[in-house]
């Protein structure tokens, strides 16, 4: 009974073990896949069409350089992000703040310790941290440059000193500044009762934009089909097409079957960009 | 008139003495008591024989999962122990600051009532999930190294505890210590837990008025 019990719980480690590293997860194969399976699975969509120059030439296998360290990520979104950088600056904002994880851990961490450090009597402190909000809203303050901001944030996040929103991973590996920097104003616009217009976006002057007629049972709808560019993040694109960095999940839910998670977009896979009013 | 009222005086301390020590720790001994960093605590047993448990610790038929019987070894090198042991940690390597009790359950838990003299680290905060885990590691003795890892040559010995043998929330801190790196030698459970606590009249410190 108690093997069986092992055994049990032996498998149930070893079940939450693969969950959590995810030894197989796409993030780790994705060098050695790289772009050829894209190539099929992109066909199989739309196996009667031919495919037009642009695309073809962005699905070229990319030199296989060592990857850079990827960002880490967090759960939070990018609009929870956005909305509690406004409200540092002072903004209202329309959204209640929902919790930040990092910053919940770092408030029970400091508790932890204080408790700690009552008993045994020994000083201990936590070392003071900086999350994308501080870092952002800091170099907000200071005046800095998107560049600045850009450098500052890639830095922080190359070394693992912070977690960023999934839709602000690019497709080599970067962390999309300009994303959030973008979704600041259109939220400052929104908060102040304006319009985001949604953008049109004209095929012939945007690489790796694919506009096709694709022919239905009943009618025909026009596709649209986006190549991810090198250094496009899932929220730069939902950006480009909507004109709203929070509607990336209409572009992730229509792509779920190459795209598992927003923050492992590549270069050269080909993404559907589903309709707004669809 | 003043002989009988000495003798009543007399007869009610010398009762009071006998059910002081009716419901001792064991034969030679009917408290524990130490101190840490300054503040003293004390264990006994509440001296009512006809108490009996209500509430929480009365229950027996928790839904499992998640609240299911846990083995006796949690883990290849962590001791199992029980009340006796839980004390004499306290006594000399809690109180000889080479050691903590942990409470590992959520705050709310700890609140309610907690062994005197332990300090709460709730089970998921020293889990990988936890970006500040390394600050804990190191408020429990490790040093950090050069290379980012830690050395845990000087880390404290943990005790750990939560409700009981249908808790499994210390065996889960437990894991997470080992995989961290933390020495199996320097870790025990208290598996018994608040339930064995509770169930054997034991002092039951509640954090929030007692500190």
């Amino acid at each position: 009974m108690i093997r069986t019990v092992l055994a049990f719980f032996a498998f149930a480690l070893v079940v939450c073990a693969l969950i959590v590293f995810r030894p197989f997860s796409e993030s780790q194969d994705m060098a050695a896949t790289g772009s050829a399976s894209d190539v099929e699975v992109t066909r199989a969509i739309t196996p009667a069409e031919p495919v037009v120059a642009p695309a073809a030439q962005a699905i070229q296998p990319q030199p296989q350089a060592p990857r850079p360290r990827r960002p880490e990520t967090s759960d939070v979104s990018m609009d929870d992000m956005t909305a509690s950088v406004l409200a540092d600056l002072g903004f209202e904002t329309e959204t209640p703040e929902a919790p930040n994880v990092e910053e919940q851990q770092i408030e029970t961490t400091a508790g932890i310790l204080a408790s700690i450090e009552s008993v045994t009597g020994q000083q201990v402190e936590l070392a003071p941290r900086q999350t994308l909000r501080t870092l952002v809203v800091t170099a907000l303050r200071e005046g800095q440059s998107d560049d600045y901001i850009d450098a500052l944030v890639n830095e922080a996040a190359a070394t693992g000193r912070v977690t960023v929103p999934e839709v602000m991973v690019t497709s080599d590996g970067r962390v999309d500044t300009a994303v959030l920097l973008e979704n600041l104003v259109t939220h400052a616009i929104i908060a102040s009762g304006g319009n985001v217009p949604v953008p049109d976006v004209d095929p012939t002057t945007n690489p790796g934009v694919e506009v096709r007629v694709v022919q239905r049972a009943q009618d025909a709808v026009q596709a649209r089909f986006y190549t991810v560019q090198t250094g496009d993040s899932l929220g730069a694109i939902a950006v480009k097409f909507y004109g709203r960095v929070d509607l990336f999940d209409r572009i992730f839910e229509a792509n779920r079957q190459t795209l598992s998670s927003p923050d492992l977009i590549r270069t050269g896979q080909r993404l559907v960009i589903p309709a707004l009013d669809a | 008139m003043k002989a009988l009222g000495l003798a009543m005086v007399l007869t009610t301390a010398i009762a009071g003495m006998a059910v002081a020590q009716d419901v001792r720790i064991t034969t030679f001994r009917d408290s524990s008591t130490f101190v840490l960093n300054g503040k003293s605590f004390t264990i006994d047993r509440i001296q009512d024989r006809d108490n009996v448990l209500t509430g929480e610790f009365a229950r027996t038929s928790r839904q499992c999962p998640p609240f299911c019987i846990q083995p006796m070894i949690v883990a290849e090198g962590v001791a199992t122990v029980g009340e006796l042991e839980v004390m004499d940690f306290l006594e000399t390597t809690a109180s000889g600051g080479r050691g903590l009790l942990i409470d590992s359950r959520l705050p709310e838990w700890f609140a309610s009532g907690t062994i005197p003299g332990a300090v709460n680290v709730p089970f998921m905060t020293l889990e990988a999930e936890n970006r500040f885990r390394d600050d804990i590691l190191v408020a429990l003795g490790a040093q950090p190294q050069e290379d980012g890892s830690l050395d845990f040559a000087e880390a404290m010995d943990l005790m750990l505890f939560c409700n009981g043998p249908w808790c499994g929330q210390s065996p889960r801190a437990i894991e997470a210590l080992v995989e961290a790196g933390y020495p199996a030698g320097k870790l025990s459970y208290y598996r018994g837990g608040m339930q064995a606590w509770s169930q054997l009249g034991l002092s039951v410190m509640i954090p929030s008025t007692e500190g």
